[in-house]
């Protein structure tokens, strides 16, 4: 459609709003440095902070089927995340991991239909 | 501090960084199918993947972009969307103290999810790392390439790619790749079962904010079981 293809002031303005957002929330405390003065305590609290974000990330992608969720075995995709979980305790590989999940979670989706 | 052995530590973190890839690759490649398929224009999703670096970010704008809503809203929805990274950036600014304002604002940019997971624990691993800044760097433009090109490539195949693959899948499994290794730190495990619970109750919040309520209370969690765990053992 050329309609889409025209150039658009407006889409143009949101994305370097975006791109801005980016800058505000990667690179201001980096600037700040240590003119960024937090409490003790809450500076211990951030080495928490990878586990905690990956985490919260995870969970509802694992555990959600449109926004309920799905603890059964019906769920392909949280059975995929802890059949991967098993493979990277064992193997300590990374790719295997992702790959190896990736295989099981196409098995149990596409599996049966082939059968 | 010689050249040569600050270039083995670009390398390094690049080379740490690659088994993730396919994480990555899959990631980004659903994110240039979605911006494609929301009525983006093909220089529109290129200019929103190259500039803004920003997969949830991107995915919490794109509707709001399509239905002509007012750029500060576009703004404030993609920082809140953000505001974990404020958390990241916070966590490791020390390290980046001596650089310049440039170096450090560039640096800032390309920190993410995988790098920052991947730079704590090298940190932890090896707190003396004379090349830490220089390992950082590698690890964030690997990262950075391998989502751009993955990026394009689903802006310009995204009629080839079925959704029903699930390839966001893959994106997640990388991050699980990621989280359990960490969690051989019982309070760390404890704070990320409960950011885990919490992200599950409060999925229907916002903006991705339900995301920033349960790395806060995961963190609390985690350095209240640390504490509790050291007076026990002090005591005993």
């Amino acid at each position: 459609m050329s309609e889409i293809d025209a150039f658009d002031p407006y889409v143009w303005l949101a994305i370097l709003a975006i791109t801005l957002a980016t800058f505000i929330t990667r690179s201001s405390p980096l600037l700040l440095g240590e003119r960024l003065r937090i409490p003790p305590l809450a500076e211990a609290a951030l080495r928490f902070a990878p586990a905690c974000a990956l985490a919260a990330i995870i969970a509802p992608d694992l555990l959600l089927t449109n926004g309920e969720l799905n603890l059964s075995l019906n769920n392909a995709r949280l059975i995929s995340g802890c059949i991967a979980s098993a493979i990277f305790i064992y193997f300590r590989s990374i790719s295997g991991t992702i790959l190896g999940g990736m295989l099981i979670y196409w098995l149990l989706t596409f599996g049966p239909s082939l059968i | 501090m010689s050249e040569s052995s600050r270039r083995d530590a670009v390398l390094r973190g690049a080379r740490e960084l690659l088994p993730l890839w396919p994480g990555i690759f899959a990631w980004g490649l659903v994110t240039g199918v979605a911006m494609v398929k929301s009525g983006l224009s093909t220089p529109e999703a290129l200019g929103l993947s190259l500039l803004a670096y920003a997969g949830s970010a991107q995915l919490a704008a794109l509707p709001l972009i399509t239905t002509l809503a007012p750029l500060w809203l576009v703004l404030l929805t993609a920082i809140i969307v953000n505001l974990r990274f404020v958390v990241y950036s916070t966590a490791i600014r020390t390290h980046f103290a001596t650089l310049s304002s440039r170096s450090r604002l560039w640096l800032g940019y390309i920190v993410g999810d995988i790098m920052f997971v991947r730079f704590t624990s090298l940190l932890e691993r090896e707190p003396e790392y004379p090349h830490k800044i220089a390992y950082f760097a590698g690890g964030a433009l690997a990262n950075w390439l391998v989502w751009q090109v993955s990026s394009i490539v689903g802006i310009f195949a995204a009629k080839l790619i079925p959704q029903s693959l699930g390839l966001e899948l893959a994106g997640t499994l990388a991050l699980v790749a990621l989280v359990v290794p960490l969690c051989r730190y019982l309070p760390t495990l404890g704070g990320a079962l409960v950011a885990a619970a919490v992200a599950i109750l409060t999925h229907e919040l916002p903006m991705r904010l339900g995301l920033l309520c349960a790395v806060i209370v995961g963190m609390v969690v985690a350095l209240g079981l640390e504490r509790w765990n050291s007076s026990r053992g002090a005591r005993a």
